[in-house]
């Protein structure tokens, strides 16, 4: 038993010098505020939409999302990519079109790491005359690649494989990683 | 009463295969109590990213636990039957092999799936990763994880190669270190609290993974062996003890704060309204199940193991293993629902 509590104890140690070591403070957000307010009945639509969190936001390109759809559940009203500013994230709102409920659904990226996702309606009294986003983020193609690709030109011809393939990679090399250590590492005898 | 065979080891794998696949039915339970419909407009991460990832972050789990435990072995059994224990613990270090191979290779597949998860729909490129680790304290500590569990590899190479080589002290140490980047990425910590649920945090961890490998290694390697058996489950079980108390105290104590810092909830509501309520409450059951077979195996099953007799070890191991499992898969999802 001294034995193991010695391994304890380096492990102790080493978990001490790695809490002095990590400064900020980690957890997933919640979102505290927002304008307009969760249900909100308003006469004419907001210029942005802003989203309040109890804690930073991690930015980065293409890393939070806010999309404004429509009444008719299709169209999209947001103007523009998200921005973060510490923690609080928004986004443009174009003139809003007929009345109805509108819902706010967003995706943000939490000090943490881990993708915090929401949404919330807020109702239109009053038509406007504004019309719809021409270019709607979509569920399948990331529209935003094209837009960024002049922002990154080096990820041009870095095309991504989807993940099955990164799968299949792991998977075979696992599989010559324990061929490999089977033999480095004898038989059983 | 299934009684304890005296033969070889492989009769006794199946209690890994019990712990993996009661972890992986905790993450399907997990994700279903926390499921949400999806919201209109927003792009969604693919199935095999929403299913995929926690699956695969329990798999690490497990290839963590199993390899602590097999590390922490050689400590457990001690130096007191070289003749009989020599042997068993180089079957150990071949497991310890393997099982830190499928913890590094999948730190590396979690990595590629959070790479996918915070951009939906994109395909996952290298340039992307790298981002993603220079971004976001979650890719660091994965390739961190990688990269020590690749380590911990090489140490039970090495060790297999020449037996004296490597102190098990260093193994233990190596692989317990491996632990500690993860749970410092997942909520481990608020602001107010932050440096004691992080310490707290990463001790339930470690002890939940000591207590777990531990009994594992133990059944699996020595239940053949009536002596060394007799000899290392009293220290074992000291130790499980000791665990059972810091699980409880650290678990209890993050789960709390975690609720209580919540600006929106109460600490009832959150216990009662939400998923992470939800999945705290399934897992105080399996804490307490646990403690329940714990206390069968320390006071009916230990005297006669101690006596050299046969016993139901290794059937009340494998549904403790399966409790445990359930806890660890429920604790992946944990991890990561959101609190609302």
């Amino acid at each position: 038993m001294r034995i193991l509590g010695r391994a304890l104890v380096t492990a102790l140690v080493a978990l001490f010098a790695l809490v002095g070591l990590a400064g900020t403070a980690l957890a997933h957000n919640q979102l505290v505020g927002s304008t307009p307010a969760q249900n909100a009945t308003l006469e004419t639509g907001p210029a942005s939409i802003e989203l309040t969190f109890d804690q930073p936001v991690q930015a980065g390109k293409d890393l939070n999302t806010i999309v404004v759809v429509g009444p008719d559940g299709t169209s999209q009203w947001q103007d523009g990519t998200a921005v973060v500013k510490s923690n609080v994230v928004s986004v443009p709102l174009r003139d809003l079109g007929p009345a109805g409920v509108y819902n706010v659904g967003y995706r943000i990226l939490s000090a943490d790491g881990h993708s915090v996702s929401g949404q919330l309606p807020f109702t239109l009294t009053k038509a406007g005359t504004g019309t719809p986003s021409d270019q709607p983020l979509n569920a399948s193609a990331p529209a935003a690649d094209d837009s960024t690709s002049a922002a990154a030109p080096q990820n041009a011809n870095d095309e991504g494989v989807p993940i099955w393939v990164w799968i299949v990679g792991a998977v075979v090399l696992l599989g010559g990683g324990v061929l490999l250590a089977a033999k480095v590492g004898g038989s059983e005898q | 009463m299934t009684q304890t065979r005296a033969t070889a080891a492989g009769n006794r794998y199946h209690l890994v295969g019990v712990l993996v696949a009661s972890s992986l039915v905790g993450v399907l339970v997990g994700l279903a109590i926390t499921a949400t419909a999806p919201i209109p407009g927003l792009p969604q991460p693919a199935a095999v990213v929403r299913v995929g990832l926690p699956a695969v972050r329990v798999l690490l789990d497990m290839a963590a636990v199993v390899t602590v435990g097999l590390c922490l072995l050689p400590l457990l059994v001690g130096l007191d039957h070289p003749r009989s224990a020599v042997p068993l613990l180089r079957g150990a270090r071949r497991m310890a092999m393997f099982s830190s191979l499928v913890w590094a290779v999948t730190a590396l597949v979690a990595l590629v799936m959070q790479t996918g998860e915070v951009r939906p729909g994109a395909a996952v490129s290298f340039a992307a990763i790298t981002e993603y680790v220079s971004t976001v304290g979650a890719g660091k500590a994965l390739v961190f994880v990688a990269v020590f569990a690749l380590l911990c590899f090489a140490l039970s190479v090495w060790s297999l190669r020449s037996a004296e080589a490597i102190p098990a002290e260093l193994r233990a140490a190596v692989a317990l270190f491996a632990l500690l980047p993860l749970p410092v990425t997942g909520h481990a910590s608020s602001w107010r609290w932050h440096d004691f649920t992080m310490i707290s945090m990463e001790l339930h961890v470690m002890s939940a993974a000591a207590w777990t490998g531990g009994l594992g290694a133990v059944v699996v390697v020595l239940a053949g062996n009536r002596t060394l058996l007799a000899h290392t489950l009293p220290r074992f079980s000291k130790l499980a003890t000791a665990c059972l108390v810091l699980v409880t105290i650290t678990g209890v104590f993050n789960g709390y704060v975690e609720l209580v810092v919540s600006p929106t909830l109460t600490l009832v509501e959150g216990v009662f309204t939400t998923g992470y309520g939800v999945l705290l409450l399934l897992k105080t059951g399996c804490l307490l199940a646990l403690g329940a077979f714990g206390a069968h195996i320390r006071w009916r099953l230990l005297p006669a193991v101690s006596a050299h007799k046969t016993t139901a070890l290794v059937t009340w191991a494998a549904v403790e293993l399966g409790v445990m499992g359930l806890a660890f898969g429920l604790a992946t999802v944990l991890t990561r629902a959101p609190i609302n």
